[in-house]
């Protein structure tokens, strides 16, 4: 499903986040990404979703080069993909149910089904009811699980999440997790970055170490 | 191609409600680009109005050929045999000093013109009509060559206040032609600043839309909506102010024609000009918004 080929990334400046990482995500599989801040976690997740470009080396998505694809075929390839971002990227200046429509509206999606998606997606995780909110008025918890919602309002094959339990109490972390449980066991393909390795033990799934842009042990 | 329209009523919808979030912003873009392409469409009503009165006026240019009092017969034999075979003359009439006298007598309307005078004081004349579409070159050429001839007192261009209204309205043209190019380009600059503003206020929905695999013509077309929702109103607002200009200003032009004893009005727009200008605001007002879009997804790409 995901595949890098000796893929390096270095940002202007001269930092090298990302070096001569080579592996392989299958279809399906629930991976977590561990490593110190700085150590290149949102820079892998980038990569993957085409957002930033390899500085040398290949990643595949689904058999496509990401890092080849042009300008307007890369949106297509996004449209699989749900992302969690670091820093969630919520639209303040719309309701929760517009901010979850946003991927549908994109695809072109329309009339009943667009409430029926969101409000399903809403339900999932939690937030049944706060759909005519404005996003203030939720709690960093309930943000992050308004950032899920849209990640997968729109049933992506792969789900990307940047630090989603960033700031969450331990009760609530495992909450999430446990929401991103049941997104793998219908089958999602989940890269899960987050830098306290405590949480992913309780998994046992399989985890990629990094430091300094390389895999560690 | 359902779908395709079902992306553009949502781009319309989002549009329109983001106009009517910003009533101030939204009526200050329209009253600028109204009153920037009201100038050059009142300007062309104008002169069509102008270039329609000049229409009226028999464009074949005559001279009057006045002969000395001294002139010989041969002298008048030598000239009529000239205007004959000129090539630039269509036409000629000799009107003898009787006659001439008679006609303004009548025209007067007063026999006692004479009182006074012993002696019909009216030339003989040539009341030549130059070949239709001369240019006034070629006119005051041919007036030069005439007044030389021997036995010519003096040669009078009439048409010249009409070749001269003609010249003055083919100047407008041209002028007109600077101010549409000029004001068109200010047109797509404030539209495309306007645009650039909407850009700007929606800048993080552009940026996660972007992120979660939004094409470059959905970015775009809400903002192509709202360009053209905006040069057609505007568009219309100037053809409204141009014919609310005009309308005030028309008695003030009957009141003037009739001190010439003519009837006289200042054209309004008529519907197909209307269309035209809402064309011409809703395509330039397009083109500023499309430069505004690239230049934000290039710049942040
Ligand atoms: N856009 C950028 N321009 C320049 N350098 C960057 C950029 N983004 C990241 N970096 C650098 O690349 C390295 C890896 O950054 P990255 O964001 O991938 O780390 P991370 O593992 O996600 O850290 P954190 O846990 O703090 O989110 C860091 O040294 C960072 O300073
Ligand atoms: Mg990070």
């Amino acid at each position: 499903m995901i595949q890098f080929q000796q893929v390096s990334k270095r940002y202007p400046g001269g930092i090298d986040a990302v070096k001569q990482l080579s592996f392989e995500i299958r279809s399906g599989e629930l991976v977590f990404l561990a490593g110190h801040s700085g150590a290149g976690k949102s820079t892998l997740l980038k990569l993957i979703a085409g957002i930033e470009r390899p500085t040398s080396g290949a990643v595949l998505v689904n058999h496509q080069n990401v890092s080849r694809l042009s300008r307007k075929a890369l949106p297509y390839v996004r449209r699989h993909i749900g992302l969690i971002f670091q820093d969630h990227k919520i639209l303040f200046d719309r309701s929760v149910f517009d901010n979850v429509r946003l991927p549908l509206d994109i695809i072109g999606f329309s009339g009943p089904e667009v409430r029926r998606r969101v409000l399903a997606a809403l339900d999932k995780v939690g937030l049944a009811g706060k759909e005519s909110l404005n996003p203030i008025a939720l709690s960093g918890g309930e943000q992050q699980r308004l950032c899920i919602a849209r990640a997968v309002v729109h049933r992506p094959a792969i789900l990307l999440a940047d630090e989603p339990t960033a700031n969450l109490d331990r009760d609530y972390a495992h909450d999430i997790l446990e929401l991103f449980k049941s997104f793998h066991q219908v089958g999602v393909t989940l890269v899960i970055a987050a830098h306290d390795e405590s949480l992913m033990a309780d998994y046992g799934r399989r985890i990629l170490r990094l430091k300094h842009g390389e895999f560690t042990a | 191609m359902k779908h395709w329209l079902r992306l553009n009523r949502l781009a319309l919808v989002r549009t329109l409600g983001s106009m009517v979030r910003t009533p101030v912003n939204t009526l200050l873009n329209l009253l600028v680009i109204a009153i920037a392409a009201s100038f050059p469409f009142g300007f062309y009503l104008l002169l069509s109005s102008v270039a329609a009165v000049t229409g009226k006026v028999p464009v074949e240019p005559q001279l009057s050929i006045f002969l000395r009092n001294a002139a010989t017969p041969a002298e008048i034999g030598k000239l009529k045999e000239q205007l004959a075979t000129d090539g630039r003359v269509a036409q000629v009439r000799f009107v003898p000093r009787d006659e001439a006298l008679k006609q303004l007598q009548e025209r007067v309307g007063s026999a006692d013109l004479m009182a006074g005078l012993t002696e019909n004081p009216l030339p003989d004349a040539f009341i030549v009509t130059a070949r239709l579409g001369a240019s006034s070159a070629e006119l005051e050429q041919l007036r030069d060559t005439l007044a030389r001839h021997a036995g010519v007192e003096e040669v009078q261009l009439d048409s010249a206040w009409a070749q001269r209204l003609e010249r003055l309205i083919a100047l407008g043209e041209v002028l007109l032609q600077v101010v549409v190019a000029l004001l068109a380009a200010a047109l797509a600059l404030i539209t495309g600043n306007a645009i650039r503003m909407q850009i700007l206020t929606r800048r993080e929905e552009i940026e996660v839309a972007k992120l979660i695999g939004a094409t470059d013509i959905f970015i775009r077309r809400p903002f192509l909506y709202m360009a053209a929702l905006q040069g057609l109103l505007g568009g219309l607002a100037a053809c409204g102010i141009v014919a609310a200009a005009l309308s005030w200003l028309n008695p003030a032009v009957r009141d003037l024609a009739a001190t010439y004893g003519e009837t006289f009005l200042l054209r309004l727009p008529n519907p197909a000009e209307v269309a035209v200008v809402c064309a011409i605001t809703v395509l330039l007002s397009l083109a500023g918004a499309w430069v505004a879009v690239w230049r934000h997804l290039r710049r942040h790409h």
